[in-house]
């Protein structure tokens, strides 16, 4: 088990004064298959008069809180512990579900599993499946080859293709943008390989979460330099779910810490909500640090 | 085929549809016996009396302001509600089936909504294709889990219903949503019980109220723990297309109508922004859609929801009735399983059968459906505006196609429904019955351990008798549904009834949104305007079009003061010779001209939005008097726009003598709570506002003698004091005896002292916040104004010391009154209005949820 400790500060300033906030926020890390929570906490400042702490609808942890006092400036402190699996049994992307028995699989299968996999074929509100994105993914995707390693060399041809341009998107920047200028951010990645997936008729969700980044050698780690990070599961009938990471052409493991999922990442975006005032300015700073600690 | 009803009692006869399920005539050409009654007291009747009764009804509906509005009109287009004054009947033995079958269809949805918002088991064993559920909009994933307290998680429920060929009730639509039409239903059986008082008595028919009883109670006892819930009615608004029944239902249950800003989310609570500071809100009855009710976790772009409402719900210390979320039951795709659904959660099939349904998103059903177009009802899966039933042989090759187009790229959007045609009911139809197609929306609200089903509903009929789809969106007339007893049933009402519950709600009843006292408070201003406006018109008209010769200097102060008081700058306060010669144009302007903020048509449009918004405070004499209102402005335009009248200022004397009606019914009959003090607060501001402008504008300026005998006449003439001059001062017109008639008698209702005193009576009882100071701000400003002016010397105000022409010490005095006045008025607003910045999201979104 690797042990990791995060802390994520989010700061918000306002233009002007903000007479209550009502908030809802994906900021602290899920169970999974191959990670647990040991603690987490959210501190807010100013003080809210009111916060809940639960699990959505797709287990993922939420903490909801609102602020009744006329505020400038919003801080959001999430801190955690999470232990994460080191070794992994290998996985063999050259075996399992060929493409075509998948898509018979999703038609077919009456397993709860697979069932409740098919939500992830749809559209969501950030991500539908079209033509140009199907035909990006063609290639890739031969009925006799196995499914996950298709989705691997999807996966790569994106990084390939695309450059990491955090001056280029926002997050509302469209898909059909990012798919024509070719360039975007781990987020717009993701969604990317989700539409693909989807056109092609594969069950794909969006993780987002935290990678561990080594300093260069030598040097020493930067405080707040780490960031938040997201990548793409998709579900192969019979055999679960698997995380590919496109933004950094591997496949998602124990450097890769999940906070949630959702079908996009309007389901899980870290911090949103409604403002009573504010003005018209507003600045969002975030700083995020990934340390491996020992217990 | 024209059948004679009944050739001994009278004249009438009634021509039947040859398709469909005749709901009059049995197969054998007989009637059937529980409409023999109708007809024969129809027949006695009469033609004549039908119709008069008739217009009654159409009258009685316009007096109570029975409204549905079409999207993307204006609020004065909103369209009058249609009733037809011929009944439609159901005997009771049939409905005892109908009844039943409604209920236990309730339930169903009950238990269907209970598992898709928890276990979802209808898609772990399979029972519905996962897409049916999750790729519906309606489906609202931050409501999982969220429960109402009991065992009701669908509160109320109403289904669309028509009769198939065999005469068997068939439904082909749900509303889980907030569905409409029971109010209207309601306010029908009111108008037909006044309409036909004996016929409706005799005719035993099954009565409304107790329907209305579960629903009140059923609504107090889901409130999380007090005693004395507090229950609200959650509206968008005036532009909604059944505001009417919003404002109706809210008044009849004795509950507040509410919209979105009027309540806010602290502490953990819901509470409602009144006079009185904030209140608890324990129960919602929402009639906003689910998806706009909360910014924060549903739909972020919604201006009509209240931020933080479904955190507030699923801690349990609100209810929201329906739940949110329960629009996802509305998807018709649910028909084609629902009887596999009814199996499974009931053991049995349910016994109201439905229409029979295909979902594009099947593969079989989309070839069936694409095979047999023209035959089909295509329905989209989830409704919004604009979007309609549609049959598909109504369309062209051309329509055709871009339907079958957008249903193979969305296929899982649209439902296609055997179409089945509507059975005929008899429709009273240019002095004759003739038959329509009729559907039956019929209503169940959550009762005990079952539901309590409305006895009829709201029966709609087409506009001719092969009209296809029935929508009140594409206008349709109105029924009241008569299930006929066989022996009378007891009495029951709302109002006589004894219970305790009763008097316990309308404790809050005399909570007042500060939105609608905000209102309230603009209704009595726009109208004070208005009226000025159109008094000072009316003298000019009169003085213009007079014998009397009018010197120019006279002409153009007469003139230049309806700009000012009109605030319509620069209308005639710029030199122009040719605007004063004909000044028609630019007065006919200031009336009609909706774009001129201040002038008469403007100021009357707002008054009537602003009667809009709080339509159910309204009395219905009231109501009558606003829409004479709006119908005098109507004339007005177009009398003027022809050619100005003859005598223009007769063509303004409607729409004087309408406004006095309304401050006179408003003085007379309305209840002296805060809602009236604040219109009369409204309504004082104005007229001393407006009095200050006009004596400004006349008095101010020093005129030749004889222009000023003129002026002064038509001034007074304006504020209807020319009488009460005349046979007080018995004398030649002169200005110190003008100015203490308008400014400084108390007994003189339109006098400036005036309505300072009564400004000063009303605010002294508004709520107070400052308990330290025995006055408030706008109490001492008021005062100010007040005891300057009592302090006046009238002759320095007649007295011009300058060469300016004007008369300086006067005008200095009206100047400090007015700004004492407007700022009074801002410290009005600023304590009792709701100025709270709106909410704006934290992260802008660029996709729709």
């Amino acid at each position: 088990m690797i042990k990791y400790e995060i802390k994520h500060t989010t700061t918000y300033e306002y233009g002007d004064n903000v007479s209550q906030c009502h908030n809802l926020v994906y900021l602290l890390p899920r169970d999974t298959r191959h990670q647990r929570c040991i603690n987490m906490t959210v501190s807010v400042n100013p003080m809210p008069v009111h916060s809940q702490r639960r699990e959505d609808y797709f287990g993922n942890q939420t903490f909801y809180f609102s602020v009744e006092k006329p505020h400038r400036s919003l801080t959001v402190i999430s801190r955690s512990k999470v232990e994460v699996e080191e070794v992994r049994p290998t996985l063999n992307l050259d075996f399992g579900v060929t493409c075509e028995q998948a898509l018979k699989l999703m038609a077919d299968d009456r397993s709860e599993a697979t069932l409740l996999a098919r939500e992830f074929i749809l559209n969501s509100p950030m991500v539908a499946a079209n033509e140009a994105l199907h035909e990006y993914a063609t290639p890739f995707f031969a009925a006799d080859k196995p499914l996950l390693s298709s989705v691997r060399e999807l996966t790569t041809q994106i990084y390939k293709d695309f450059t990491y341009d955090p001056e280029f998107t926002s997050v509302a920047t469209p898909l059909s943008e990012v798919l024509e200028h070719r360039r975007g951010v781990c987020q717009d990645f993701a969604h990317l390989a989700i539409g693909c997936l989807r056109s092609m008729g594969f069950p794909a969700r969006y993780v987002s979460g935290y990678i561990e980044t080594l300093p260069a050698p030598g040097q020493e780690k930067l405080v707040g330099s780490d960031a938040t990070h997201a990548w793409v599961a998709v579900y192969s009938p019979g055999e679960g779910w698997f995380e590919f990471d496109p933004t950094n052409d591997k496949l998602a493991e124990e450097q890769h810490i999940t906070t949630a999922w959702g079908r996009d990442y309007s389901d899980v975006s870290p911090l949103k909500g409604v403002i009573f005032g504010g003005g018209d300015q507003q600045s969002l700073s975030v700083a995020v640090d990934v340390n491996r600690i020992t217990l | 085929m024209q059948t004679p009803i009944n050739s001994k009692l009278g004249p009438l006869s009634y021509s039947t549809h040859s398709e469909g399920f005749d709901e009059v005539f049995a197969e054998d050409g007989a009637i059937r016996e529980h409409w023999q009654y109708l007809f024969d007291s129809l027949n006695q009747l009469g033609i004549e009396a039908i119709d008069e009764r008739h217009s009654k009804a159409q009258r009685i509906l316009r007096d109570d302001g029975a409204t549905y509005n079409v999207y993307q009109e204006a609020i004065a287009k909103s369209r009058a509600w249609f009733l037809d004054p011929v009944p439609h009947v159901i005997k009771s033995e049939d409905w005892g089936d109908i009844e039943s079958g409604i209920l236990e269809r309730s339930e169903l949805m009950n238990l269907l909504l209970q598992d898709i918002y928890g276990a979802r088991e209808i898609i772990k064993y399979n029972l519905v294709p996962p897409e049916l559920i999750f790729s519906h909009k309606g489906f609202l994933r931050p409501c999982h889990n969220v429960k109402l307290p009991g065992e009701h998680q669908l509160i109320l429920h109403a289904v669309d219903m028509i009769r198939d060929e065999d005469g068997e009730m068939c439904a082909i639509s749900d509303r889980t949503q907030a569905p409409s039409g029971a109010g209207y239903a309601l306010e029908n059986r009111t108008v037909m019980s006044r309409i036909f008082p004996s016929l409706f008595r005799d005719s035993h028919v099954h009565r409304l109220a107790l329907f209305f009883r579960s629903l009140r109670s059923k609504l107090s006892e889901l409130s999380p723990g007090v005693s004395v819930p507090r229950i609200v009615v959650l509206t968008p608004g005036a532009y909604n297309e059944t505001y009417f029944e919003h404002a109706y239902l809210a008044n009849y249950l004795g509950f507040t109508l509410v919209q979105g800003g009027d309540l806010t989310v602290r502490d953990g609570f819901v509470w409602m922004k009144s006079l009185e500071g904030l209140r608890k809100v324990d129960v919602i009855l929402r009639r906003v859609d689910d998806m706009y009710c909360d910014p924060v976790e549903l739909r972020g772009d919604s201006h009509l929801g209240v931020p933080g409402l479904l955190e507030v719900v699923r801690a349990g210390r609100v209810v929201v009735a329906n739940p949110l979320g329960s629009g996802v039951l509305e998807n018709p795709a649910i028909l084609k399983y629902l009887t596999e659904i009814g199996r499974f959660f009931l053991g049995r099939e349910p016994r109201l059968k439905s229409v029979d349904t295909f979902w594009c998103a099947d593969p079989k059903d989309f070839d069936h459906v694409i095979d047999n177009f023209d035959d089909m009802v295509i329905k989209p899966t989830f409704r919004k505006p604009g979007t309609f039933s549609i049959l598909v042989s109504d369309l062209d090759d051309k329509q055709k196609n871009k339907l079958k187009k957008s249903i193979k790229d969305a296929p899982h959007l649209y439902v296609a429904q055997g179409y089945m045609k509507p059975s005929q009911t008899p429709a009273w139809i240019d002095q004759g019955l003739v038959s329509r197609p009729a559907i039956l929306r019929s209503f169940s609200v959550a009762a005990e351990s079952s539901y309590s089903v409305m006895p009829g509903g709201l029966t709609r009929i087409g506009g001719d008798a092969d009209t296809t789809i029935l929508t009140n969106q594409r206008g349709s007339e109105s029924k009241d549904t008569w299930v006929i007893a066989s022996e009378p049933e007891k009495q029951i009402s709302l109002r006589s009834e004894a219970a305790s519950t009763v008097k316990e709600v309308s404790e809050h009843s005399t909570d007042l949104p500060s939105r609608v006292v905000e209102n309230l408070f603009w209704m009595g201003r726009y109208a004070e305007r208005a009226e000025s406006a159109l008094r000072l018109l009316r003298s000019v008209f009169v003085r213009l079009n007079g014998f009397e010769y009018l010197s120019e200097a006279a002409t153009q102060t007469l003139l230049r003061s309806v700009t000012h008081l009109t605030n319509t700058y620069p209308g005639f306060t710029v030199e122009n010779s040719d605007l004063f010669k004909s000044p028609e144009a630019e007065l006919v302007s200031v009336v009609l001209d909706e774009q001129r903020i201040g002038g008469v048509t403007s100021s009357l449009l707002a008054m009537l939005t602003s009667a809009e918004e709080v339509k159910e405070l309204l009395s219905a004499d009231t109501q009558r008097v606003i829409n004479d209102i709006g119908d005098e402005l109507e004339t007005l335009k177009s009398v003027f726009k022809k050619q100005l009248a003859s005598a223009p200022e007769e063509a303004l004397d409607p729409l004087v003598t309408a406004l006095l009606a309304l401050s006179g019914l408003c003085q007379e009959s309305m209840i002296r709570g805060m809602g009236w003090r604040f219109m009369e607060i409204g309504r004082r501001f104005e007229r001393a506002l407006q009095t200050i402008s006009l004596l400004r504008a006349t008095m101010v300026p020093v005129l030749n003698e004889t222009d000023e005998m003129i002026l002064l006449e038509s001034v007074l003439f304006s504020v209807e004091a020319l009488i009460t001059y005349r046979r007080r001062y018995r004398t030649d017109m002169n200005v110190a005896s003008a100015i203490d008639l308008v400014m400084l008698d108390e007994t003189n209702p339109r006098s400036l002292i005036y309505q300072l005193t009564r400004l000063e009576e009303h605010l002294s009882v508004l709520p107070k916040v400052e308990t330290m100071q025995r006055l408030s701000e706008k109490e001492k400003l008021v005062l100010e104004a007040k005891t300057s002016l009592q302090l006046s010397d009238l002759q320095r105000f007649t007295q011009t010391e300058s060469d300016a022409g004007i008369r300086e010490n006067l005008d200095q005095a009206l100047v400090r009154i007015q700004r004492l006045l407007i700022e009074g008025a801002g410290k009005v607003s600023e304590k009792y209005f709701d100025h709270a910045d709106g909410p704006q999201l934290l992260v802008k979104s660029g996709w729709e949820l």
